[in-house]
């Protein structure tokens, strides 16, 4: 391994339009050899854009790259690799089912065609020694912590030289501590100039705690840059947002106590491999109120929901709604009024194929007005019924006909929306509304979310997104590892609280 | 909330349904005249004339009233068998069980009249009560690999392929065990029906009554699949099985009923075989309907009523199979051939679907 | 007594080896393919249209071996079919597969007409009883060179995945399309090579039968044993090593029947016909919700999903 100064990238008027869409309009970006450069901005601000294209994913319609000083064309991420560019994503692209040693020896770009493993592991553990943290060399990757596989990207990319590294929100997936270390181990790396490191985030503390500058990007435009450690929180979120300002946050009443409770007692389920991923789950979610679920993904927060959605099977335990017992069928659904928003609505929501109008009939099809006794349904009456919901929950669409997979995030969501909460709702269980979607979608569902809570509903929400949790829920819950391990009423806790028990260092 | 306001009325395109429909039919019949073509290519390859080919299959399959009556004679149990694979597929299953079922079915029906026959009751009522249990038998037999898949994990292709090849040999086994009639010397056969007990034609016809069955069975099942709270269901399952549970569905219910329509229906059409073409069960049972009738179904892109028209047109070119024999001196795989080669263009066709300009519904695009 | 259920017990291992060996062919090549995450339901017709290529390649140029490879030639082009289709957005892995079982067996039967008559030069065995004086054991030991091809090619392919780049990228391919596309490998490539290469393997299967056991060519000449196979893979676990002896369990149980017959019991030689299905059936229904083999299972497989 030669030992490689970090090297300097900047971009000169890059701009690349998808259609319509200007998603870069000439941005110039400077990032110093040995310098920590956070690359900020809301979604769709056009960030994933500019590192694909610096990454070759993507061919910029005009602007140029230069690296270390030299214009660089870069037709393929294979030219981003052999310039020395690595990326981390925000999903591993580890492979599961290869060891560590396997996933790095196959990561190379002159991997033999056979592979003397004695000599690949000599030669790995000499690599390993001279870096500042370690990882199981022989334990296969889907065995690893989301640490330890975060860990192991950064420890590809060096192990093919790349000194020019791209994160791409690289602590969405770890703990605030798991976040803490891996960054403080990149920020020392890069003061010793032995790498560059440009990182898409959207978290000020950490951008603001161990990064040297900053570029912010807003619609597709720059919309600032500085110096990291004087710039201020104000006026890093300023430039983010511009000047539409802050999101208001969503309105909390005092919610009438009519409605029953959800209780979960002692829940435990089981994964197709035999794991347990919910272990002895109880919690209260009282009428009037959110419960939210904090936690790293992968904590069994989604097998929860998806036991209590009926999608898993419960393998002991017993949910209640008030005094009643509850199971997950559709007639319990419809006499207890629980309904849900469940993540990745194209997964677990909706069918893709199916048009708008049947997708928002999903919960009402079987009843009157839409079916008549004998189970004859009527297409007029869904049609219509879907087109006035489209109408009032302002999903915007073609057509009623239209199959819901042509429409953009935001308005799948919407469309879940309005069939979920268009009438009286006693229970919601909601799970990472907003992932993936822009601004005003997010304000118009956590609207929607709080809107019912007000209403007297027992909300139950699981989200990564701790923002959220604290701007919506009244209790905030912490699971990890398929347990309950923090319970407090928001109003008594804080972001470090919470943050530790995700860790799992709360006591 | 800044966005919604109710004076944003949009107007709404009012050709997405008709797109979609123009898609589904289009897109199939485009397949169809590519798989010709390449056939066509196969033919002047090994030095045959396509247009004579095609001009045969016409003969045989549709000029006269002879040809025609054949080709409805054989697209009756195809239109049993299309539904059979239909209906499951709504619901995301796919399977391999009709040809099973049906062995069964027939072989149920020829056993269990004989001795309804012999105790001297009457045709009327026993031959309904003989459909009812050829029924039930494909029934189970096909709802068992639909049970096998919701509630032990089993993919039901593989499980309903190797029912079928379970039900071949559990037919042989007892035709030329228990069952076998002593006078049956050429061919291991079932005691015939007497001649009371067997379904006559469509008067006027050389057509069975099989046909009115399949042609009513579609017509009900159009509406189930269509126009009931059931179909709804079932296509909410099929289309995403995820969302379907997270809405309270009974999908396992769901999917082991539709199974077990399936079996009914290729029971059905075993029962027709033996009452209205062979008289008794035997190997030639087994004539690879349920295999063809996995064509004919995706041919009509699933969809119970398309699989009618659809039967009608595999029905004749088995008519005109003994024709092209004969006249251009080809194998009857001939058939096989081009019903391989309609397959693979039709299932290559499926990626056009939403990605033809011209049907395109306008996608509302804001990209996040 | 005794010398009864020698005999059958020298005939089933004998019968064993013997039928396993398309087995051994179909799973191996399916292993493969399932190994960067696409399934193949067509294999039994590159089974069929293995045997007959085989069959009418052996008795036109009078050299077995040559039919062998025009076997696994003609099962890869048909194999490369469905990779090439598979490869297309929107289309059904499955239903292609079954598109191709109709396919393959179409063109066999419409090429094969004229080779059901004729007899072609078959495959030599190896003896390797002629140290045994019993009958029984020099029949049972009578093994055809292509048995321990396939065991060869058990190890390796065993090895290959393990030890070489390009069983990393098929593994890589076959649990995670997007890291492999990540870096850089043409996923569609990898699976549309692997589904050539064991419809290649599939196609020797076919050879087997043709030229081998039962040694002729007919038209129901296989009865699915290329869906069989698949099944098999399921419970070997995706380990060709694994895939070996569940071969030769399926080809025991197949030799049930036959061995039965060879000492005089026929009664039941139909049910016996149905004992690979039925054990078949069974085995899926052991190995589909088992821990183990979905932990096994490449993520990427739609079967398994």
């Amino acid at each position: 391994m030669t030992a490689t100064q970090a090297p300097s990238l900047r971009t000169f008027h890059m701009s690349k339009a998808f259609g319509q869409l200007q998603a870069l309009d000439d941005i110039s970006l400077d990032v110093a050899a040995g310098s920590f450069h956070a690359l900020l901005g809301e979604n769709g601000a056009g960030k994933s854009t500019l590192v694909k294209c610096i990454m070759g994913f993507y061919q910029a319609d005009a602007g140029q790259v230069m690296f270390n000083g030299h214009e660089a064309k870069v037709r393929s991420p294979r030219d981003a690799h052999a310039l020395g560019i690595g990326m981390v994503y925000q999903h591993f692209t580890l492979v599961p089912c290869l060891t560590a040693a396997e996933n790095l020896v196959i990561a190379r770009a002159d991997t033999p065609m056979v592979i003397n493993w004695k000599t690949e592991r000599k030669r790995l553990d000499a690599f390993m020694e001279t870096m500042p943290f370690q990882v199981r060399l022989d334990a296969l990757v889907s065995t690893l912590s989301a640490g330890e596989k975060q860990k192991l990207e950064i420890l590809k990319l060096l192990y093919l030289n790349q000194r020019f590294l791209i994160l791409d929100e690289p602590t969405s997936v770890l703990t605030p501590s798991e976040a803490d270390e891996v960054l403080g181990v990149l920020r020392d790396m890069a003061h010793r100039n032995d790498v560059t490191v440009l990182m898409i985030s959207h978290k000020f503390r950490e951008v603001k705690t161990f990064c040297d500058s900053f570029t912010v990007l807003r619609r597709g435009k720059c919309a600032g840059t500085g110096d990291a450690r004087t710039a201020s929180i104000a006026e890093l979120s300023h430039m983010m947002i511009g000047d539409a300002g802050l999101r208001p946050p969503a309105t909390r009443t005092a919610a009438p106590k009519s409605a029953p409770a959800l209780h979960l007692n002692n829940l435990s389920a089981r994964d197709v491999e035999g794991r347990h991923v919910v272990s002895n789950v109880t919690l209260t979610v009282p009428a009037g109120q959110i419960v939210g679920i904090a936690g790293v993904s992968g904590n069994g927060q989604s097998a929860l929901i998806e036991v209590l959605s009926g999608q898993r099977a419960l393998e002991s335990g017993h949910i209640t709604v008030g005094d009643a017992a509850f199971s997950p069928t559709r007639r319990n659904f419809d006499r207890f009024k629980v309904f849900g928003l469940p993540e990745e609505p194209l997964r677990n929501a909706v069918v893709p194929r199916m048009t708008v109008a049947e997708n928002i009939a999903f919960r009402s099809f079987d009843k009157s007005p839409l079916a008549n006794r004998l189970g004859i349904l009527s297409p007029a009456r869904i049609r219509k019924r879907g087109a006035e919901l489209i109408n009032k929950f302002n999903v915007h669409t073609s057509s009623p006909d239209a199959p819901i997979e042509t429409l953009s995030g935001g308005n799948v969501q919407r469309a879940v929306l309005a069939r979920e909460l268009s009438g009286a709702v006693d229970v919601l269980i909601v799970a990472n509304p907003c992932f993936g979607l822009d601004f005003a979608s997010v304000a118009d569902i956590r609207g929607k979310i709080m809107e019912s809570r007000n209403k007297g509903a027992a909300v139950l929400l699981v989200s990564e997104d701790l923002d959220e949790i604290f701007e919506l829920a009244d209790q905030i819950a912490v699971m990890s590892e398929g347990q309950i391990t923090y319970l407090a009423a928001t109003a008594d806790t804080d972001t470090m609280q919470v943050g530790q028990h995700i860790a799992g260092h709360g006591k | 909330m800044s966005v919604i306001s109710p004076t944003m009325r949009r107007r709404f395109r009012p050709d997405a349904r008709i797109a979609t429909i123009a898609e589904a039919i289009l897109i199939p019949v485009g397949a169809l005249i590519v798989a010709a073509l390449v056939f066509s290519v196969f033919l002047l390859v090994l030095g045959k004339d396509p247009v004579r080919f095609f001009g045969l299959v016409w003969t045989g399959g549709a000029a006269s009233a002879f040809s025609l009556q054949n080709t409805l004679q054989r697209a009756a149990p195809l239109i049993l068998t299309g539904l059979a694979f239909a209906v499951p597929a709504r619901i995301g299953l796919t399977l391999l069980g009709a040809e099973g079922a049906l062995v069964l079915g027939g072989f149920t029906a020829a056993v269990t009249a004989i001795p309804m026959i012999q105790a001297g009751w009457s045709p009327w009522i026993g031959l309904p009560l003989v459909a009812g249990i050829a029924m039930s038998v494909g029934g189970v037999w096909v709802g068992l690999a639909g049970w096998l898949r919701h509630y032990r994990g089993v993919n039901e292709t593989i499980s309903s392929l190797l029912l079928t090849y379970i039900a071949i040999a559990i037919m042989n086994f007892l035709v030329e065990g228990v069952f076998r009639d002593p006078g049956s010397t050429n061919k291991a056969s079932t005691m015939p029906l007497s001649a009371d007990w067997r379904i006559g034609d469509i008067p006027g016809t050389s057509v069975h009554w099989g046909l009115v069955a399949g042609l009513i069975l579609a017509a009900l099942l159009w509406i189930l699949m269509e126009r009931t709270t059931f179909g709804f269901s079932a296509r909410i399952a099929g289309g995403n099985l995820r969302a379907a549970q997270a809405q309270g569905l009974p999908v396992g219910r769901l999917a082991i009923a539709s199974c077990a329509i399936a079996g009914a229906c290729a029971g059905l059409a075993g029962f027709f075989e033996v009452v209205a073409v062979h008289g008794q069960a035997n190997a030639s049972l087994a004539a690879k309907y349920g295999f063809t009738g996995i064509l004919v179904a995706f041919l009509a892109r699933q969809n119970t009523l398309a699989v009618v028209p659809v039967a009608c047109l595999f029905g004749a070119l088995a008519a005109s199979g003994g024709l092209v024999q004969r006249r251009m001196d080809m194998p009857d795989a001939t058939m096989l051939v081009l019903q391989g080669i309609i397959f693979v263009t039709l299932l290559v066709s499926e990626t056009f679907y939403g990605r033809l300009p011209f049907f395109r519904t306008s996608q509302s695009g804001d990209r996040t | 007594m005794s010398d009864a259920v020698f005999s059958v017990l020298m005939a089933m291992i004998g019968g064993a080896i013997r039928v396993s060996t398309p087995f051994l062919f179909v799973a191996l090549g399916e292993t493969l393919t399932e190994k960067s995450g696409r399934i193949n339901l067509g294999l039994e017709g590159n089974l069929v249209l293995g045997a007959m290529v085989a069959y009418a390649t052996s008795y036109s140029t009078g050299n077995p071996w040559l039919g062998v490879l025009a076997a696994g030639a003609a099962g890869m082009v048909l194999s490369a079919g469905h990779g090439w289709i598979c490869k297309l957005p929107k289309v059904n892995d499955i239903a292609v597969g079954i598109a191709f079982m109709n396919l393959g067996t179409g063109l066999a039967f419409f090429f094969g007409k004229p080779f059901i008559q004729p007899t072609a030069p078959r495959l030599d065995a190896v003896a390797l009883g002629n140290w045994s004086a019993t009958p029984q054991v020099r029949q049972a030991l009578l093994v055809n060179p292509l048995f321990f091809v396939g065991l060869a090619l058990a190890v390796i392919l065993w090895w290959m995945l393990k030890s070489t780049r390009w069983g990393l990228t098929i593994r890589m391919t076959g649990d995670s399309a997007a890291s492999a596309r990540a870096m850089g490998v043409s996923v569609d490539r990898v699976r549309l090579l692997t589904t050539a290469s064991g419809g290649f393997l599939a196609g020797i299967g076919g050879a087997f039968l043709s030229l081998y056991y039962p040694g002729s060519w007919n038209e129901s000449l296989s009865s699915g044993q290329g869906l069989m196979a698949v099944a098999l893979v399921i419970f070997a676990r995706w380990n060709p090593l694994r895939c070996v002896w569940a071969a030769l369990l399926f080809g025991a149980t197949g030799a049930l029947g036959p061995a039965l017959q060879s000492i005089g019991i026929s009664q039941g030689y139909y049910f016996f016909n149905a004992a690979p299905y039925i054990l078949t059936l069974v085995i899926m229904i052991i190995s589909a919700r088992s821990e183990a083999a979905s932990r096994a299972a490449p993520s990427e497989l739609s079967i398994v999903k």
